[in-house]
C-alpha cells in the first residue's frame, strides 16, 4: 500500500474525535433523581451487556469515518508486491510487430506506422534514467538496437528509420527473446510491451501453447516484469497475395521455355473478376494475363518464358496493389544454364575414346546427344569423360555432376574429394558393374553409397529370367517424367543381372536413404541420399549394356538425362531464400581475397570481403530481414541474384475478435489495451497499483450509514419520541 | 356551566396553597353543571333550595316556590349515607418526582391535590371522608368522618405531609388492614412501584375484607416516555446511594417496554380483583379524578 499524498495520513488521528466525545458526554452527564427505578433497574440487569457491546460498536464505526476520510484523501494505492518499488525507473522492452501484414493500412496509415509511433510514445514518456530495448518481432525477435539502451534519441532515430514488411511474426518467440534480454537489464521495474495487430495466424492453437509457455518463462524471471498487449490493428480483411511460383523445368538452359506457375490466393471477401496479373523478367515487363479470383479462393496463372542469355535471372509476379503490398509481389531468381558439366568417371574404359564398348559409351552420347550426332544444336548437358585414375578435386570443381561407372576403387584423396564435392553441393551419380568392389563399398565407400551392396543376383545366360522396373507412381522429380506413359517406361527394360542394395532398418530421420524405384525382385533398382547438400543417386545395375538391354529401350535417354539434370538441378548455395536466412554464394577460389558487392533492394550496396574457405571463394551476408532481390556482383563473371521472400502465411491478415482477444489476455493474465491513454492507465496500475480511494471512499459512505442505521437499531429513541402510547384517560371504562 | 378551574392545568392550580381554597375550586368547577346532580339524594330531609341552572332534572323544580316566586328553585335535601371513603396517600420517595424543570408539579404534590379535592368532594355530598399516609409504614390514620369540619383536619395532615423513604406497597398495606374495621370505598393514591405481586395480594386482602377499592395510579410523563438524551446518572430516590451512569437513548426502548409489562401485569392483577386502576399523569386536570371517583361512587349505589 502506498499512498500519494501521505501528509494527509496524519487526518487518521482524527479518530481520537469520537473517542473524546465520547468520553467528554461521559464525564458530562447530568443527574436525574429517578423513581421508578425498580424499572430501570430490571432493564439494566439484561441489557448492559448488550448496550456495552453496542456502545463500543457505534464508537469504533464513529472512530472508522474519520479514518476512512483520512485514507480516501491520501489517495491509498495497491500495488501488492512491487509496492514499495514507488516510480522508479524501469527497464522497458517493447516487441513491435514488423511482420509485413503490420504494412496493412487504411487512409494513408500503416499498422505499423500506429504501432512505430505508439512506441515512440511510451519510449519517450519513460521515466527519466529508465532503461529501454525495443525488438522487431518479424523475425522472432531481433533488436531494433544491438543492445538495452539508456539513451532514448538512439532508440528514436532507430525507430523513425524502421519499416514492416518483414516476415512472419513469432510472438512467442518474441517474448524468449524479450525474457533473455530482460535478464541482462538492471533497473527493478520491469516492463514489456507488445505491440501487435493480432493477426489470427499468428495466435493459432500451436503458437498458443507456446505464448502460454513463454508467458510462464517471462513470469518466472527473478523480477517479473509487467507484461502489456497493445492492439494497434485496423482490421483490414481484402488482401489478394501471389503465394508461391513453381516451374516446369528443374533446370533451364539458353533458348528454352519454362512455364511459371503463380499460386494466387483471395483472402478476402471480395470479388476479383479481372485480376491483373504481370510478370516480368530481370525488371521489364514481359507478360500480363488477367484472372478471375472470387473470395476466398485461390487461382493459377500461367506464364511461359525463355532466357536468352545464360546467368541469374528474376522474374517477378506482381498483382494489383491493396492494402497489404508486401505480398502482391513474388520474386524468384533463376539460373540459366548455358551447360551443365557432367563428369563421367569410367571403371572400363573402351580402346578409344569414343568407344561406344567403353562402360560409359551409351551414357556419354545418351547425355549430349547432338554433340555425339555432330549436330549443331547445343546440348544442355556437357559429358566429359576420364579414366578413374585422373580424377582429382580440380577435374571436380569444374562439374555440376559426376557418374562414377562400373568403378573398382578410389584412392583415399579421391574419396576425399568426392565427399567435399557432394558435400558442397554436387550430384553424385553411381552405376556398379562388373568391376566394383563390394567390400570396399560397404566400407570406405559407405559414407556417400545410398545402400550397402549385397550379392550380384541374376544370371547373364541365354534363357535366364531378367527383371523390370516395378511400374509406380514416382514421387522423384527425375522420374516423375515416367509417370506419363506417353514418355516410355521404365518397365520394358530387361535386367539380367543386379547388385542387391540391402535395405537397412529404417531410423525415420531425414538422412535415412530413399528407394526410388524397384525391380519384380522387389530388390532396389535407384535409391537416393543426401550428403551435406549434395545429392547422390545409385542404380542396382551397370550403365551400359552388359547386364541389361536398358541402353536400347527408349527410356534410357530420358532416364539418365533427367537423373543428371536432377542431380545439377541443386543450386548450391540457394538463391531464393526466405528472410532470417544467411545470403551465400560460392566464387571461384580465385576471387578469395577480393571484394563482391553486393546491392539490396533499398539499392544501397555494400561490399563484401571474398573469403577464401576449401579451395573457393565464398561470400557471406545476413540473416537478412528485408525482403527483396539482392543483386551480388563477383569480382569477375556475372551478377548473382538472391531473392528474399516473406512467409506467405501472414498474408491471412484476418484479424482476433476482440472477444477472441479478450479471453486471451484472460486466459494469460495480461491485460490489453488500445490507446496511449490506456497503456499509460494500465501501466500506471501495473505499476503503481491501484488507486484506492474510491473504495474508501465508498467505505466512508458505507460507514456513515451504518452508524446511521445501527444507531437507530440500538435506540429507536429519537425516531420515535411521542409514538408512545398516551396514558388512557382518567375515565374509566366502567 | 363549566368552572374557571376546568380550564386550568394542576401547573397552574398549583399557585393556590390553599388546599381548602384549591379543592373548592376545582370540586364546585366540576360539580356545577353536571347534568346529573350529585346532591339528587332521593329519601331523605329537605335541606334548602337553590336557584334552577339549565340543566337541572325539571322534575326536580319546586313548583310551589314557582308559584308563589315565581322563580324557578330546585330542592335538595341531605343526603343520609353510609359510605365510608378512605384515602390511601403513598408519601414514599418515588412520589417525589417532578421532571427536570424545578418547580413543576411533582407526583406527590399532585397526589395531595388529589386526596384535597377528593376529600372535599367526598365531604361535600356528606360521604365519610378519612385519609391514610404511609410511606415505609402507616404514617398516619384519620378515621373517616361525614362532618364538614373533618376537611380542615385532612387538609392539615396533607400540607404537613413530605415524601421520603423505601415504599413497601404490599406490607404496608398488609398493616392498614385490621384498622380499617367497617367497610368502604379506599381511594388508593400512589404511583404503585414496587413489587407488583405484593401489592395484588395486599388489595386481595382488602377485598377480602369486603371494601371497594379504586387505584389512582399516578405517574409522571417522564417515567412513560423517558425522554432523557446524553449520558445521565440516575439517583434512587427511595435508596441513598444508588445510582446508575448511563446512555439512556440506548436503553429507551427496553425501559418502555418494561414499563409496559409493569402495567399490563398491574391492570391484570387489578381487574381480577375486581379494582379499578385509573392511571394519571400529574399534567391531567384533577377533574379527570373526581370524574373517575363519582363514576366509581355511582357504582357502588
Amino acid at each position: 500500500m502506498n499512498f500519494l499524498n501521505a501528509a494527509l495520513l496524519a487526518g487518521t488521528f482524527a479518530l481520537a474525535i469520537p473517542i473524546i466525545i465520547h468520553l467528554f458526554h461521559k464525564s458530562r452527564f447530568k443527574v436525574v433523581k429517578w423513581g421508578a427505578m425498580h424499572l430501570l433497574e430490571a432493564v439494566l440487569r439484561t441489557n448492559q451487556r448488550r448496550v456495552k457491546i453496542e456502545q463500543w460498536i457505534l464508537l469504533a464505526i464513529r472512530c472508522l469515518i474519520p479514518v476512512m476520510l483520512a485514507l480516501a484523501m491520501a489517495r491509498p494505492i495497491w500495488k501488492g508486491a512491487a509496492m514499495l518499488l514507488g516510480d522508479a525507473k524501469t527497464s522497458t522492452v517493447v516487441l513491435l510487430d514488423n511482420s509485413y501484414s503490420m504494412d496493412a493500412g487504411r487512409a494513408g496509415t500503416t499498422n505499423f506506422s500506429i504501432a512505430r509511433d505508439e512506441t515512440q510514445r511510451v519510449v519517450n514518456g519513460l521515466q527519466r534514467g529508465s532503461e529501454v530495448f525495443v525488438a522487431m518481432m518479424g523475425q522472432g525477435g531481433r533488436g531494433l538496437i544491438d543492445s538495452p539502451t539508456y539513451d532514448i534519441s538512439r532508440v528514436t532515430q532507430a525507430l523513425a528509420k524502421s519499416s514492416a514488411g518483414f516476415g512472419t511474426a513469432k510472438i512467442p518467440s518474441a517474448l524468449d527473446f524479450a525474457a533473455t534480454t530482460l535478464e541482462k537489464m538492471h533497473e527493478s521495474t520491469r516492463q514489456v510491451v507488445l505491440l501487435t495487430d493480432f493477426q489470427r495466424i499468428s495466435f493459432e492453437a500451436t503458437e498458443d501453447k507456446l505464448l502460454g509457455s513463454a508467458i510462464e518463462r517471462l513470469k518466472a524471471l527473478p523480477v517479473p516484469p509487467s507484461i502489456t498487449l497493445w492492439d494497434v490493428g485496423q482490421e483490414v480483411k481484402e488482401n489478394v497475395a501471389v503465394e508461391s511460383l513453381d516451374f516446369s523445368r528443374l533446370m533451364i538452359g539458353v533458348g528454352q521455355k519454362i512455364q511459371i506457375r503463380a499460386n494466387l490466393r483471395n483472402y478476402g471477401g471480395a470479388n476479383h473478376p479481372d485480376l491483373r496479373v504481370t510478370l516480368k523478367v530481370d525488371g521489364k515487363d514481359k507478360s500480363a494475363s488477367q484472372v478471375n479470383l472470387g473470395p476466398q479462393s485461390k487461382g493459377q496463372v500461367l506464364f511461359t518464358v525463355a532466357f536468352d542469355s545464360p546467368g541469374s535471372h528474376v522474374v517477378e509476379v506482381a498483382t494489383e496493389p491493396d492494402a497489404l503490398a508486401a505480398d502482391n509481389i513474388f520474386l524468384a531468381s533463376i539460373p540459366v544454364r548455358d551447360r551443365v558439366p557432367v563428369l563421367l568417371v569410367d571403371g572400363a574404359p573402351g580402346t578409344t575414346p569414343d568407344d561406344i564398348k567403353s562402360e560409359t559409351g551409351y551414357l556419354q552420347i545418351a547425355l549430349s546427344p547432338f554433340m555425339a550426332g555432330r549436330v549443331e544444336q547445343s546440348d544442355l548437358i556437357q559429358a566429359r569423360v576420364i579414366p578413374l585414375e585422373t580424377l582429382n578435386a580440380k577435374e571436380l570443381g569444374e562439374s555440376a555432376v559426376v557418374v562414377l561407372a562400373n568403378t573398382r576403387k578410389l584412392g583415399d584423396d579421391q574419396l576425399k574429394a568426392l565427399e567435399d564435392f557432394v558435400k558442397n553441393g554436387g550430384g553424385l551419380l553411381i552405376f556398379p558393374g562388373d568391376k566394383t568392389d563390394a567390400s570396399w563399398w560397404n566400407a570406405a565407400f559407405s559414407k556417400l553409397a545410398p545402400l550397402r551392396l549385397g550379392a550380384i543376383a541374376g544370371d547373364l545366360k541365354e534363357g535366364a529370367p531378367s527383371m523390370g522396373v516395378v511400374s509406380q507412381r514416382f514421387e522423384n522429380p527425375a522420374l516423375e517424367i515416367f509417370n506419363d506413359p506417353r514418355n516410355g517406361s521404365l518397365s520394358e527394360a530387361a535386367i539380367k543381372v543386379w547388385f542387391k542394395m540391402l535395405v537397412p532398418e529404417k531410423s525415420g530421420g531425414p538422412l535415412d536413404p530413399v528407394v526410388l524405384a524397384r525391380l519384380d525382385s522387389g530388390d532396389p533398382f535407384l535409391a537416393e541420399r543426401t550428403f551435406g547438400e549434395g545429392r547422390i543417386i545409385a542404380c542396382a545395375t551397370a550403365v551400359d549394356a552388359d547386364w541389361s538391354n536398358l541402353p536400347a529401350r527408349p527410356s534410357y535417354l530420358p532416364l539418365v538425362q533427367r537423373l543428371c539434370v536432377y542431380l545439377a538441378s541443386n543450386v548450391y548455395p540457394p538463391r531464393n531464400l526466405e528472410i532470417g536466412q544467411q545470403l551465400v554464394s560460392f566464387l571461384p577460389a580465385d576471387a578469395a581475397g577480393k571484394k563482391a558487392m553486393l546491392t539490396g533492394p533499398d539499392g544501397i550496396a555494400v561490399e563484401l570481403p571474398v573469403v577464401k574457405k576449401d579451395a573457393r571463394g565464398v561470400v557471406e551476408f545476413g540473416p537478412v530481414f528485408t525482403p527483396g532481390l539482392y543483386t551480388l556482383m563477383p569480382p569477375v563473371g556475372l551478377p548473382l541474384h538472391y531473392v528474399f521472400n516473406a512467409d506467405r502465411k501472414e498474408s491471412d491478415i484476418g484479424k482476433l475478435s476482440e472477444a477472441e482477444i479478450a479471453s486471451l489476455a484472460k486466459a494469460h493474465g495480461i491485460p490489453v489495451v488500445h490507446t496511449f491513454a490506456e497503456y499509460q492507465q494500465t501501466e500506471h496500475k501495473q505499476r503503481f497499483g491501484t488507486e484506492m480511494w474510491k473504495w474508501a471512499l465508498w467505505a466512508l459512505l458505507a460507514l456513515i450509514f451504518l452508524e446511521l442505521i445501527l444507531q437507530r437499531m440500538f435506540a429507536s429513541a429519537r425516531g420515535k419520541i411521542g409514538a408512545h402510547v398516551k396514558p388512557q384517560p382518567a375515565m374509566s371504562a366502567r | 356551566m363549566s368552572h374557571v378551574s376546568d380550564f386550568l392545568k394542576p401547573s397552574d392550580l398549583q399557585r393556590i396553597s390553599n388546599l381548602q381554597v384549591l379543592a373548592r375550586q376545582v370540586v364546585e368547577g366540576f360539580t356545577t353543571g353536571l347534568h346529573r346532580s350529585p346532591h339528587k339524594g332521593l329519601s331523605v330531609e329537605f335541606k334548602q333550595h337553590r336557584p334552577y341552572v339549565p340543566g337541572d332534572e325539571i322534575k326536580r323544580i319546586d313548583w310551589r316556590v314557582f308559584a308563589r316566586s315565581d322563580r324557578y328553585y330546585i330542592r335538595e335535601y341531605e343526603e343520609e349515607t353510609n359510605l365510608r371513603s378512605t384515602i390511601i396517600l403513598d408519601r414514599s420517595g418515588s412520589m417525589a418526582y417532578g421532571g427536570e424543570t424545578p418547580g413543576a408539579v411533582s407526583k406527590f404534590d399532585y397526589a395531595t391535590r388529589l386526596a384535597a379535592c377528593l376529600s372535599y368532594l367526598m365531604l361535600q355530598q356528606a360521604d365519610g371522608a378519612g385519609l391514610v399516609t404511609f410511606d415505609t409504614k402507616i404514617r398516619r390514620y384519620i378515621p373517616p368522618r361525614s362532618r364538614v369540619s373533618h376537611l380542615r383536619v385532612i387538609i392539615e395532615e396533607l400540607e404537613n405531609g413530605k415524601p421520603g423513604g423505601e415504599t413497601e406497597l404490599g406490607s404496608v398495606l398488609h398493616d392498614l388492614v385490621p384498622k380499617l374495621q367497617r367497610r368502604g370505598l379506599l381511594v388508593i393514591i400512589s404511583d404503585c412501584f414496587g413489587e407488583v405481586s405484593e401489592f395484588l395480594k395486599a388489595l386481595a386482602h382488602f377485598r377480602h375484607a369486603h371494601h371497594e377499592i379504586v387505584v389512582f395510579q399516578v405517574l409522571h410523563p417522564d417515567e412513560l416516555d423517558f425522554p432523557f438524551k446524553g449520558w445521565t446518572q440516575f439517583d434512587c430516590m427511595e435508596r441513598d446511594g444508588v445510582k446508575h451512569l448511563l446512555d439512556p437513548a440506548l436503553l429507551r426502548q427496553s425501559y418502555l417496554a418494561n414499563l409496559a409489562k409493569f402495567r399490563d401485569e398491574l391492570t391484570r392483577g387489578c381487574r381480577r380483583h375486581k379494582v379499578d386502576v385509573v392511571p394519571f399523569t400529574t399534567d391531567q386536570p384533577y377533574a379527570h379524578a373526581l370524574a373517575a371517583y363519582l363514576s366509581r361512587r355511582l357504582a357502588r349505589g
